[in-house]
Order: C-alpha cells, then structure tokens, then sequence
C-alpha cells in the first residue's frame, strides 16, 4: 500500500462521473462578476471606474497590504458598475461588474517565453504577485507571500499538492492527464527560489493515468519526483501530505515553511509557471461540475467570474426528474452550501456539486446521543479527541476545549463528523467555538492596547 | 432551479454507520454464543434469552413514552443490553431474575443517569451484580431439574481440574453463554469490523493472563492459564462487557489503561478471593475508574507530541527503540524475570511437591489402614478415574469427588485392606478431602483428613477424635448425618454441634469412598 498520513476516512469518491471527461474551455457570454475579496486577506482595491474599456488578462483590483492579491478581468469589454453582489458565501460583497463583448480580446500575446534562469528571485515574486495567483487548492492564500519564507534556505520540500481527496472533483486529474508540462515548469520556477528544496508530486493513487503523464513529464528533471499516495481523505490536506513527505506534524499555529515546506496546488503551480515564463495573468482555472443530479458531468477550463448557472447550463442542465436538495461550491467533504446558484465562481473554486439527495438532512432521522465510541478519535488526522471535545464545549469549559484538548488544531477536515454513527455535527461545533475563542482573543488584544 | 436548496455547515456527506448499525452488529456477533447455548441447555436458555431482550427493550420503550423523550428504544442499544445479561445468567434461573435484572439495567443504571452513552455502569453487568446479590441462592443454581451442579470455574477456584475443552466448546456448564469458542468468534469479527477496540479487550486479556501467571503460584502453565481464561466470563467480559462504548474512555492510552486495571484485578480476584463471579465486579471498578481516566489520560495531538516537537525544531528523528522510557524497560526486564523465575521454580519444586503430597498420603494410608506394608492400584480403578478425568462422582454425595484408590497389602502380598482418598467441594470453606480406610468384609477402619480448612473450633473440630472416630469398626453401605445427635444405629453420625455443612461434607466423602469401593474394589485382588 502507497504511503498516508494517520487518520483520514474513506468517502465513496464518485468521480466517476468525470473523470474521464477532458477539459473543454468554457467561454461564457453576458455580464461578468469579479469579487475583490477572492482570497484570504485584504480585498483588492479597484483600479478601474464605470464605464472602463478593459481587456481580458488586465488587472482590475490592486492588492491593498501584504496580505492580499490582484484581480485580473477574464473577458474583454466595459465596466458596467463596481457595486455589492451577492457572492458564494451568501453575502453581498464589493464587485467589478463587466459587460463582456464576447471577443475576448488578449492585453497580451503571452507566447514569447522569458528565461527564469536569468530572473532574480525578486522578480520571480513580483510576477507572480502582479499575475494574481492565489492558492487554488480553496483556500486562495496569496502565492507570492509563500513564495517570500523568512528562511528559504531552510526549505526542504516543495510539494505539488495533486492529491485531490474531496470526493466528486476531478479537474485536477484531467490537468495533470493534459498539462503536465506546465505544471512541472512551475514545480521548477518555484524550485529556483529554494536551493535545498526538493520538488514532489504527490497524487492519491486512485489517478493511474495522471500519475503515469506526471511521471513523464517530470522524467529526467533533476530534483523533482512523483509520489503515489494511498487515496483516503483528507489526503490533500497540507498537513497530511507533510505528515507523509517530511514525516513532520506540526500545530496549527506553525506554517508549513516553519518546518521547511511549501505545499502548492498543481493548478496553482501550473499559473506560477504561466506567470513567470509568460507574464501571463490567472484569469482561468481548471473546475468540475458534477453530482447526481447534472445531465453531464464536466470538467471545464473557466473564466473567473462566469456564473455557476451558466456553467450548469453547459453541462446540460439538471437531470430530468431529479430535485436539486443541496448545491456546494467545492466537494462533499469541505464544500460551502449554497443557497442562490447565481453567483460568479472565483478563483478558488473547484468544484460546483449539485446533489439529488442531502446527507445531512437525510442523517437527523439516524441522529442519537454520543454513543463514546470513539470513531472520531480513530479518524482525527490531527490526533484530537473530537468526543471530549464536544463533551467539553457542551458543559461550556472553553479552557479545557482550549488548553487540554487543543480544540484550536482542528483543522475542520470534517473526518469526524462524517464517521458519527450517532449523526452529531462535530465540525459544525467546533468550527463555532474556535471562531468564537479567535473572537474573544482578539478582543482582548485589542483591549489591552 | 427547482426547489429550495439546502444549507448546513460541512461535511454534506455521512457514513452510512447509524447507532442501529452498531448495535445490531453487536447483536449478531452475540447470536453463535447464544445460538450454542440454547442447543447445549435447552428451552429454558431461549425463554431466558427472551425475557430479557423483551423486558430491556420494553423499559426503555415505556420510559421514553413517559418521558416523552426520543425513541432510543429503536436503535437496538437495549435488546444488546438484554441479551448480554442474559448470556451472563445461568440457563437454569427463573424467569423473574432475567426480567427483574434488565428493569434494573435499562431504567437505574441506563435511563435515570440520561440513556444511551451516559450510563457509567455497563447496564448488563449492573443488572447481573443487583440479581446476584438480591437473589444469590436462584442465580448460583446451575444445572437443571434443581439438581446443583457447579459451573467449571466453581470447580476450578476451588482447587479442582476441569476440562479445558468442554469450557471452551461451551459444553461444561455454566452461564448461558459460555461458550468460548463462539464468543471468540463474535468478539474477533467485531474487533476486526473496528466496532470495539482492540485495545481494551486485548489489555485486558493481556493484564488478565500476565498477572495470573505471575501471581497464580502455578506459572506460566499453558492448561491452568487457558481454563481461567475459558471461565467466569472473562472472554464475554473482555470483548462485549469491558467494551461498551459509554463505560470506557475513549482516548487509545486510556482505553490501554483502562483495560489493564480490569484484567489485574480480575486476576487478584482471581487468586486471593473465592467468589466464581469476580470477574464481573473488576469490570464494573473499571467503569468507575473511566471519568478520571477521560479526565487525565489525554494523548496529546500528534502535533504536540515529544518526537514531533523534536522534528519541527529541525533535531533528527529518534529511533523507536530509544524513545520508551528507562523505567518502562526496567520493569519489563524484572517483570519478565520474576515470571520467568517463578515459572522455573514452580517446574522445579513440582516434582518435590508431588513426592510430598504422595508421602503425605501414604502417611494417612498407613493410618487408616494398619498392616499394610506396599499399597498398589489396580487397573479397574485406573481406568474408572481416567473416566471420571476430575469429575464429580456418583449422583447422591454432592459434588463429590475420587482422587485415588489403593489396595493395601503386607509384606507377604496378603490383601490387608482398603484406601480411597475421597474429596467434597462442599465443606464450608472450600474442599475436604479424606482417606478413608476399608476392611476386605466392607468394615470401616478409619478415617483421616488430608485437607481441611474448616473454621477453627467449629469445622475444625471434625479431626478430633470425638468425630472422626464414629465410623471406626462400622459395617454399613452408606452413614448419614443426624444434626442433633443422639445416633444409635451403625448408619449414623453425630454432626460436630454448629458444624453441620462440614460433618455433611465429610460424610458425603466417606460415603463416596465406600460406594466406589463397593463398585470397583470390592472382591477385587
């Protein structure tokens, strides 16, 4: 058996449904949304007005502070109104409105391919950072902030993160079966930046095929190998593949460059590489379109800011006979609920799953008291005690929730919640308590200044 | 779209595992052990059986009704409760204890303390404990038609052999479920299923067998080991009773602790108390001991842990060898050496031991049988006590017992009498064992003890003369105890005044020797 992490679970993966579905550009026509808040940090600051003539790859959002990225268009034509939309999360947010004219012009040919080896590494950051890459494995972290560590010499591996865990999700697969060059050039322009590092493809082993294109691709490259994973969830997780690579578990209060490694998507490093060796912006990523209730599972090339309607329409539309009960930007496992499908998909989203049939809904009628059995500490990738934990924030000691059972390492992978034979919603709790303890520390903090 | 979506926190997706889904595994994991236990004991084990599931589930069915709570009584949690204490009873009770336990078990021990997952006692074995001590009498009946026998772990906490085989097909008496072989089916498919954890039940068996092979004074010795392990519930106890989800702790290193302490004690019990049902109270402690260990024996994450403390921090991995503590090696190492040691005496002195115990019998042959110079024992008789292979003798001595028989001869080969050395569990405190002497006509010569263990000045009393001499000179078939004195006849004897269990054991001794003499010796060269 390929090497894993402790813990995990094993969810029916249904990708079937698409995996062996190409990846087809999907060119959307209408009116265009561009959130700025498309990732963790500060939203970008707008630098076009109502009424702009814009091109497709042109920078509409500037990043505002360290933490924060560019926002690119990924269309051409004019901007109709910068207002509040409604957006994945449900809530209204601060949006660049575009009419796009359907020609989709290119602000550059982005063909002529620059050396990297002649680049510092300064400006190997700066291209990035002016691309507008973010972590596209959901978590949309500004790449070019990971790309600056304190020690970059320290850094011992730079994992290519094509685990893909979430069950229904696919498009990483059919990116690694068709541009596997593309992403090993990124694998090694990130590699340029840390001298002691060493690159690894890491895939669940469920992907024979974009195993066997990853292998070709990185065939003869010095420093760069690929590594087959035992498929179970959440395998793709950063601190799962660190647990396996560098054998090294680490809180959560620690990043990963604090113990010498970078963890980027594959999607991710296949835009680093488009950004340096081209000075091509992210303005497309790779996305499935899956579940039991759309006609005909897809596996799409998307432009930031098409409607996830839209994107469902393509794929033929809901199943005939078939009541759509949840929708998920993202997979089963980590994916947001969503309440209104006419919001824009951004650059972190992979997935849009629609499903016959809601679990958790399904789940209440099977819902008991804690039986104490213990599942959830079997499955903890962190090594938690999801049971005590529960049990400590119902009598409300917040301390011991906190202090003797780490309650603030949950990285809310869901694993517990999803192995409860009694149905009870760990994450859910434990997601609230942490928010509200973050909530309470910082208001603390900030009533000692 | 069509229709309103749903929103809820993730994961959207479950486990197809319900409470129902556990418990009724566990109920089918049950089912060979009771399956052979209604074969093996008949009708009475399955209205047993029914009984209890019926009233378990029927509790729990009219508590939540009246306290309109949740139908708990759906997911199958109380039929296991009801069936696990019904597998604890003898086939032979009446019908109330099981009904009158599983009330107990499901509405104090289970629903008052809040239901499914809160109870801090395992319900069946609370059930069980209440039973025997409301109705001690009806729970030890074993064996049916009212005639008593004793359950192999009786026979074998009171010094007698028992046949290892039967206790483990399930075939020698005892609780309902016993046997081991089914048991140990169910337990390993579930063990494997991940529905109980390996570490409790293996800890226990682990802490079970260690401490009886250090503490149990006979070794490591393979057949003594496997019948304490074959009875008293300790395989039932260790894979369906210590397991239960809500009286166990739920960390690993607790769960490893947790196991531990109940198979030591079960062990301790074993060694220095009498009572056959020990092990059930060394589970219950072990309940009562899970919320300190929930409270304090908490792995840390695995992020916290020394070694990967030791890897964030850049310091090279430590071999696996080198991260047990000193101490931890140490005791293992004396540990290992005192069973080692203690075994290699037990081996050593076994042979002494034995030479002693013979001498000492030929001792109380010689007093009970004077003139004889050489005593022999024949084949008839071999090949009875190979047949009896330490069971219980005869239908009408109580749990009588024949360890040997020998003709007595003197210096010319002259038959000058008989010896049967004759053993009866039923003393007050535990065996009586006696010679007993025979004349060739059938006339007792004497009787002398080789254990007794009575209370001083009262049972004790059967070796003083005043007793032990009234069946000197005696030509009878079979003596019988008069309890107030006063005998005239050659049949009766005068019970020791306030010693009435003990002079009844004695006798049933005597009258045993007799009645195998008569059988198997009379005539005889």
């Amino acid at each position: 058996m390929n090497m894993t992490f402790r813990g995990g679970v094993h969810p029916k993966g249904n990708k079937e449904l698409s995996r062996n579905k190409a990846l087809r550009e999907m060119r959307p026509a209408g009116e265009m949304v561009f959130p700025l808040a498309q990732h963790i940090g500060k939203p970008a600051k707008p630098v076009v007005k109502k009424g702009d003539e814009v091109l497709m790859g042109q920078k509409i959002g500037e990043p505002d502070g360290f933490i924060s990225a560019a926002v690119i268009s990924s269309c051409s034509g004019k901007v109709k109104a910068i207002e509040k939309r409604r957006t994945i999360s449900g809530a209204m947010q601060e949006c660049v409105v575009i009419e796009n004219d359907g020609l989709f012009t290119p602000a550059a040919d982005w063909i002529k391919r620059r050396d990297a080896a002649k680049m510092t590494n300064e400006e190997i950051v700066a291209a990035v950072k002016e691309a507008g890459v973010v972590g596209l494995g959901g978590a949309g972290f500004p790449t070019y902030v990971k790309l600056m560590p304190k020690n970059p010499d320290a850094i011992k591996f730079v994992i290519a993160n094509g685990a893909e865990c979430e069950p229904y999700i696919t498009c990483n697969d059919q990116m690694m079966r068709s541009m596997a060059d593309g992403i090993v050039e990124g694998l090694e322009v990130t590699l340029r930046l840390f001298k002691n590092a060493e690159g690894v493809i890491a895939i669940e082993d469920n992907k024979p095929e974009a195993i066997a294109a990853m292998q070709k691709a990185a065939e003869g490259k010095k420093g760069i190998r690929v590594l087959p994973l035992h498929t179970k969830y959440p395998q793709g997780g950063e601190r799962s593949l660190i647990s396996v690579i560098a054998g090294i578990d680490f809180p959560v209060a620690k990043l990963p460059a604090d113990v010498g490694c970078i963890v980027d998507n594959v999607g991710t490093l296949y835009a680093i590489g488009r950004a340096v060796l081209y000075g091509e912006p992210l303005f497309t990523h790779v996305l499935t379109v899956t579940g039991d209730a759309i006609s005909e599972p897809e596996n799409f090339i998307v432009h930031d800011g098409t409607l996830m309607t839209e994107l469902i329409e393509a794929c033929g539309g809901i199943k005939e006979g078939v009541t759509v009960k949840k929708a998920l930007s993202g997979g089963p496992m980590m994916g947001v609920s969503i309440a209104n499908l006419e919001v824009p998909v951004v650059k972190t989203t992979n997935a849009i799953t629609l499903l016959g049939r809601d679990a958790v809904e399904d789940s209440h009628k099977h819902m008991t008291g804690c039986l104490r059995c213990g599942r959830c500490t079997t499955v903890c990738p962190q090594g938690l005690l999801p049971q005590l934990m529960a049990e400590a924030i119902h009598v409300g000691d917040w301390e011991r929730f906190e202090k003797k059972l780490y309650g603030l390492d949950c990285i809310a992978c869901g694993s517990c919640t999803y192995v409860c034979p009694a149905k009870r919603p760990l994450t859910q709790i434990f997601k609230e308590t942490k928010a509200e303890i973050l909530a309470l520390k910082r208001a603390k903090a900030g009533g000692a200044k | 779209m069509n229709g309103v979506l749903n929103i809820s926190a993730s994961p959207h997706v479950r486990d197809r595992w319900t409470t129902g889904y556990i418990m009724t595994a566990v109920i089918l994991a049950l089912l060979p052990a009771a399956v052979v236990g209604v074969i093996v004991n008949g009708i009475n084990a399955l209205l047993v059986i029914i009984v209890a599931v019926a009233c378990a589930v029927g509790t729990e069915f009219i508590f939540t009704k009246l306290t309109h709570g949740p139908d708990s009584w759906k997911n199958g949690s109380a039929a296991v409760t009801g069936l696990l204490l019904a597998l604890s009873l003898s086939p032979a009770v009446p019908l109330y204890i099981p009904a009158v336990g599983s009330i107990f078990a499901i509405l104090v021990v289970k629903m008052c303390f809040g239901g499914l997952g809160k109870n801090f006692l395992n319900p069946a074995l609370a059930g069980r404990c209440f039973a025997l001590i409301s109705f001690g009498k009806a729970m030890t009946m074993f064996g049916l038609d009212g005639v008593s026998s004793a359950t192999p772990i009786a026979e074998l906490m009171s010094g007698r052999a028992v046949n290892v085989t039967k206790m483990f097909l399930g075939t020698g008496g005892g609780v309902i479920g016993s046997s081991i072989v089914a048991l140990l089916i169910g337990g390993l498919v579930l063990w494997a299923m991940d529905i109980i954890h390996g570490e409790i039940c293996f800890a226990v068996l682990g802490g079970f067998t260690v401490t009886l092979g250090l503490f149990g004074g006979q070794g490591f010795d393979p057949h003594y080991l496997l019948a304490h392990l074959c009875g008293g519930g300790v395989v039932m106890g260790a894979f369906f009773m210590a397991t239960d989800y809500a009286t166990s702790p739920v960390s690993k290193l607790g769960q490893l602790t947790y196991g531990l302490i109940i198979g030591v004690l079960g062990a301790l019990f074993r060694i220095f108390g009498t009572a056959a049902d020990s092990f059930s109270y060394s589970i219950i402690i072990g309940n009562l001991f899970v919320p300190l260990i929930d409270t304090y024996v908490i792995p840390k994450p695995f992020a916290y842990r020394r070694s990967a403390i030791a890897l964030q921090n850049g310091e090279p991995k430590v071999p696996f060898w080198k991260k047990i503590p000193k101490p931890v090696v140490a005791l293992t190492v004396i540990t290992l050496v005192a069973g080692v040691a203690l075994s290699g005496v037990f081996s050593l002195t076994k042979d002494t031991i034995d030479a002693q115990k013979e001498a000492a019998a030929a001792e109380s042959y010689r007093a009970v049988c004077p003139g004889a110079e050489s005593f022999e024992t024949t084949v008839t008789v071999h090949n009875k006590l190979s047949e009896l292979n330490g069971g219980v003798y005869g239908t009408s001595f109580g749990r009588a017992y024949i360890n040997a028989a020998v003709v007595g001869k003197d210096a010319g080969g002259n038959i000058v009498g008989y010896v049967v050395s004759a053993t009866s569990a039923e003393g007050y405190d535990g065996n009586v064992t006696i010679s007993v002497g025979i004349q060739p006509d059938g006339t007792v010569t004497g009787i002398s003890f080789t254990e007794l263990h009575e209370t001083p000045g009262m049972g004790m009393r059967c070796d003083e003369p005043e007793f032990r001499d009234q069946f000197n000179g005696r030509l009878v078939t079979a003596f019988k105890v008069l309890k107030d004195g006063g005998g005239t006849k050659p049949e009766e004897i005068d019970s020791v005044s306030g010693a009435t269990t003990t002079s009844k054991a004695v006798v049933n001794a005597v009258n045993a020797g007799l009645d195998f003499w008569a059988n198997y010796m009379k005539g005889g060269e």
